[in-house]
């Protein structure tokens, strides 16, 4: 029988109460001292083939019979006022559909989607839907605006003289920081610079709209298929059963792609107005104009200790650059609740910009504060004269330090003992010399949360070939988890995941479940499949019961057969399913509520290696150990993937990676690919990656999730290596050969 | 997406022809010309595709090589005779951009490539160079840019013309068969003629010669990643008995000749800058050091 029941789940440092639908659920739990079978083996995604042979179907590959192309105009200028722009001669362009400017377009999330005053360099303006993308083009020209140039602030420290901020600031204190301080025998201060991430998706934001009178069916490439779905029903008046989104395949969002985005909203009111489906793909450069960024920091740390290394007090301010949107990622939780220490004053001031919104990425926030705070709390190290590993555990904490609640399981004392192991920590200092190319090793923690929850629901059925279909409420991102569903099915029906089809990824179909964020996915869905499975594992052995006569307790189902304990029995499952004809065994599950009171994090630690050729100026990682805590792991082939991701991604931050403004015009100067340097294949280091945790006793199946602490530590790690390498510490990432070499000069 | 007519003529002079039409511009692999057609810079109504004329063989020509202008930078990389007796070229080739864009990219195309400077690739900016009045750079964000002050900032990309510009080759045109040294392709863009190629409307460069191979030489360069990244600066160094030639992109607008004895002559770096001099020391340093006899 369904319950409602009152929910509170940590989302990205955000605390969610919420009112959630769940079943009653008897499906046993595993025991602790048998595996499971298929879970925790590695299994090769059930999408690779299709993605290696181009037969996914992604969003921006969509054509539908009479589509139009759409394309957006963008303020070339950081902000300016919209003076005349001149819809009528686009719209007399040849093969043009529909065309919008300002004022013609329902909002989005209670923000204007086409400004008149647009407050930053890319600003969508205007949008045209024609027959070919050249037509849209044609007409783009033809819509000959005239702007008013406005001033523009994209500079943090100016923006902080303003006071202008785009959220609230956000103060935390505990204890008596300034008291803590004055008394404690050691203190340090430092600040860090962190420079602004773009996503740079492999998959560009998109959206293709098809509006009928029945209704509106969105594809998007989205991290969030029902808040699309609520935010098409805010944006244009409809009902739920009136708009169907769908996402198939994606090509990644790191975050910033939760719902529509602006992009569907446009597409949709294009294909109302043309009465034809509308595509639109940003370009890269849009992409990286409007789409969201980690947000750039400048990090203030005054930490106090005892000569032991042990943490009396710290403050904290960040000053974090969110451009025009975005909230105050918790840039200082990695100061808040990885150790033990109980004088806290800690200022976060979110700053507006005229720059693009910033958007959620890969563990926002949390990444570069804990880049910064790793970093300092080593020179903390150096300053008591302690490794700075024995400073970690010394700081550890068995509650978290802001509430005082236990953790559901904690293993970060065993990742630092098993990543320095790996690592060779112990001689770290037998890799450093005084040549041209200087080598050193550093280690950060990872803290994250993870522990899922509901709503997540899932549903399966199974007909005469045995081949059962899941269908669970979400949508792949991309890092997997249709893959681990699949595991998780197959155990309950004794049969290979590759059996199994999984459907995801659609509005219309049953159930209903997270956006893909927050490491929470797999977690949530999880036992909302292995519940489905159970049910169905339920009715088929009673069926086998009927038919072979033998109680249904006594038999299993297993490498795809139907078997008595006693050995006696073995026949196939499908012997059972064909006798269902064209009827089916359906089963359908939901996810329970985390316990109460209890913190759910995940831990880790990574310790890099680094080289630093002091002649080039450029950094290469050796070798990355990644140990984390994630509870159970599902497949351990995926789960590898996530951590190389993960680093690599990590990498690019601290070694590439940043979004350069130019401080006269106020404009992106390195917008596309060629000049903004991700990582490439060839800046991937050997990675040893090991998972130390034991199943969560305290969460459905165990699981915690893995999407953002693979990049949490990485730049952390490389920071504290670099320092270590060459006996100084650069304070501004990413640490290109320019920053390294003017730091050696 | 702009329009634009292609032509893939089989000969040289038909290639002339139809570049010396107003806004043609020469396309080898097009790497760089179609990111410039996307962005609106300098584009092309016409674009004349000189992969059909037949300049695609490296062969030996007395002592040294000639090399065809469409040979790709990937074939060039693969060359073994080159890889043996003229070094500099096969690491230049080889460091170049990644292996997808040397496989398109062609030896002339590198050698005539724009500038990559960020203010010269946006969309938004028409900038001194682009014929416009400002250097933004100058006034902006220059981290990456040259050493020497001037009405551009920009740097000489291409980590052929260093290697080549060691080597002492000479360059064939369309209409200047008899070549021309490397140098005289390049000229200094001035208020009356932005352009940093030396080539009059419908010239077109036809195949690079190394007249003799080096006694060793050598190629360093500096990047930002390991793999697809322009030089933040290249140097070629080339030894021919005691005669010592060193040549380096990315700290002036052309590539330029060094001093063996005084690399950083004439190269007082600007206010973002100062760091490649400590760069381009250690590279030189560095290529001399290996084809020291």
């Amino acid at each position: 029988m369904a319950r409602l029941i009152k929910t509170e789940a940590v989302v990205e440092g955000r605390t969610e109460v919420r009112w959630t639908l769940v079943e009653e659920d008897s499906t046993p739990e595993w025991p602790a001292d048998q595996p499971p079978g298929v879970v925790g083996e590695p299994t090769t995604r059930l999408t690779a083939g299709a993605r290696l042979s181009g037969s996914a179907r992604y969003t921006s590959d969509m054509q539908l019979p009479r589509q139009l192309e759409a394309t957006v105009l963008r303020s070339p200028h950081a902000n300016a006022r919209l003076t005349s722009i001149s819809l009528d001669a686009a719209r007399a362009v040849p093969g043009v559909r529909a065309v919008i400017g300002p004022g013609d377009c329902p909002q989005f999330d209670g923000e204007a989607v086409l400004h008149d005053e647009p407050p930053y360099g890319g600003a969508a303006v205007a949008a045209i839907a024609a027959e070919t993308r050249e037509a849209a083009d044609e007409a783009m020209a033809a819509l000959d605006p005239q702007w008013e140039p406005l001033g523009f602030v994209v500079d943090l420290d100016q923006s902080l003289e303003n006071q202008t901020f785009q959220d609230d600031p956000v103060e935390y204190e505990r204890g008596d920081a300034e008291t803590a301080l004055a008394a404690a025998e050691l203190t340090i201060t430092s600040d860090y610079l962190a420079p602004a991430q773009l996503h740079n998706s492999m998959e560009p934001h998109c959206a293709v709209a098809d509006w009928r009178p029945d209704g509106l069916t969105l594809w998007s490439s989205t991290q969030g298929i029902y808040q699309a779905r609520s935010q098409l029903c805010g944006s244009f008046g409809l009902d739920q059963e009136h708009v169907r989104v769908i996402c198939h395949f994606m090509g990644g969002g790191f975050g910033s792609k939760f719902g529509c985005g602006p992009e569907g909203v446009i597409a949709a009111e294009l294909s109302r107005r043309a009465g034809r489906p509308v595509r639109l793909v940003l370009s890269r450069r849009d992409e990286n104009l409007s789409t969201g960024y980690r947000t750039p920091a400048r990090f203030s740390f005054t930490i106090g200790a005892g000569c032991d290394g042990r943490l009396q007090a710290v403050e904290a301010s960040a000053v974090m650059g969110l451009g025009t949107g975005g909230w105050a990622y918790p840039v200082l939780e990695p100061v808040k609740s990885v150790y033990a220490c109980e004088h806290q004053h800690l200022m976060t001031l979110p700053m507006r910009l005229n720059l693009g919104p910033a958007a959620a990425f890969r563990a926002p926030g949390v990444m570069e504060g804990t880049w910064a705070f790793e970093q300092a709390l080593d020179e903390l190290a150096e300053a008591a004269g302690l490794d700075p590993l024995e400073l970690r555990r010394r700081n550890h904490t068995d509650v978290d330090p802001s509430t005082g609640r236990p953790y559901t399981s904690k293993r970060l004392l065993e990742s630092y003992d098993l990543a320095a192991e790996l690592a060779g920590w112990d001689a770290r200092d037998e890799l450093r010399s005084d040549g041209r190319v200087r080598r050193g090793m550093g280690c950060a923690s990872q803290y994250w949360w993870g522990g899922g929850g509901p709503p997540a629901y899932a549903d399966v059925r199974i007909g005469s070939d045995a081949k059962p279909v899941l269908t669970v409420g979400m949508q792949d991102l991309g890092t997997g988890v249709t893959t681990a569903c699949a595991v998780v099915l197959a155990e309950r029906l004794g049969i290979r995941p590759d059996q199994v089809t999984v459907r995801t990824g659609d509005t219309d179909l049953a159930g209903h479940g997270p956006f893909s964020g927050g490491s929470m996915t797999l977690a949530s869905v999880a036992p909302a499949v292995r519940s489905a499975g159970h049910h169905v594992r339920t009715q088929l052995l009673e069926l086998a019961a009927d038919m072979f006569e033998i109680a249904a307790s006594d038999l299993e189902l297993t490498e795809g057969e139907v078997r008595s304990t006693d050995g006696t029995l073995r026949r196939p499952i499908h012997d059972v399913t064909e006798k269902l004809g064209n009827a089916w065994v359906t089963g359908s599950g939901s996810r329970a509520p985390n316990p109460d009171g209890m913190a759910v994090n995940t831990f880790g630690c990574q310790i890099a290696q680094v080289a630093v050729d002091t002649l080039t100026g450029l950094i290469t990682v050796e070798r990355v150990v990644a140990v984390h805590d994630i509870g159970r792991v599902v497949n351990p082939m995926g789960a590898r993937s996530q951590v190389l991701g993960g680093i690599l991604q990590g990498i690019g931050f601290a070694l590439s990676e940043e979004r350069v403004v130019d401080p006269t015009t106020g404009t992106v100067v390195n917008a596309g690919l060629e000049d903004y340097k991700i990582p490439t294949l060839a800046d991937l280091p050997e990675v040893e990656c090991r998972f130390v945790g034991e199943p969560d006793p305290e969460l459905a199946l165990g699981i915690k999730g893995l999407g953002e602490p693979p990049i949490i530590p990485t730049p952390g790690a490389i920071g504290n290596a670099v320092a270590h390498a060459l006996g100084l510490r650069l304070r501004e990432a990413p640490y290109t050969p320019r920053r390294v070499l003017e730091a050696l000069q | 997406m702009r329009t634009f007519a292609y032509a893939r003529p089989a000969r040289v002079e038909d290639a002339a022809a139809a570049l010396s039409q107003p806004a043609a511009r020469a396309m080898g692999g097009g790497t760089d010309l179609i990111t410039q057609q996307h962005r609106g810079i300098l584009a092309a109504e016409s674009v004349v595709d000189l992969r059909g004329l037949g300049l695609d063989a490296i062969a030996a020509e007395g002592e040294g090589v000639r090399i065809g202008a469409t040979v790709t930078l990937a074939d060039l990389g693969r060359d073994e005779a080159v890889r043996e007796r003229f070094a500099v070229l096969h690491q230049a080739a080889s460091a170049a951009a990644s292996p997808q864009l040397r496989e398109m990219g062609t030896v002339a195309g590198n050698l005539c490539q724009q500038v990559r400077c960020w203010y010269f690739r946006h969309p938004d900016l028409t900038c001194w160079l682009r014929g416009g009045d400002t250097c933004y750079a100058q006034v902006g964000d220059h981290r990456k840019h040259g050493l020497e002050p001037g009405d551009c900032i920009s740097v000489a990309p291409s980590d052929l013309a260093a290697a080549l510009l060691a080597l002492d080759a000479t360059v064939d045109t369309s209409s200047r068969p008899q070549g021309i040294p490397l140098a005289d392709l390049y000229r200094k863009a001035s208020d009356e003629n932005r352009s940093t190629l030396a080539l009059a409307p419908g010239e077109f460069v036809t195949a690079v010669v190394v007249p003799r191979a080096p006694d060793a030489s050598a190629y360093e360069r500096a990047g930002e990643r390991h793999a697809w990244s322009f030089a933040l600066a290249g140097v070629a160094a080339a030894r021919f008995g005691d005669q010592l030639r060193l040549a380096a992109i990315g700290v002036s607008n052309l590539p330029r000749l060094l001093d063996p004895a005084d690399p950083l002559a004439g190269l007082p770096g600007l206010e973002q800058t100062a760091w490649k001099r400590r760069l381009l020391s250690g590279l030189a340093g560095q290529a001399l050091a290996r084809v020291s006899g």
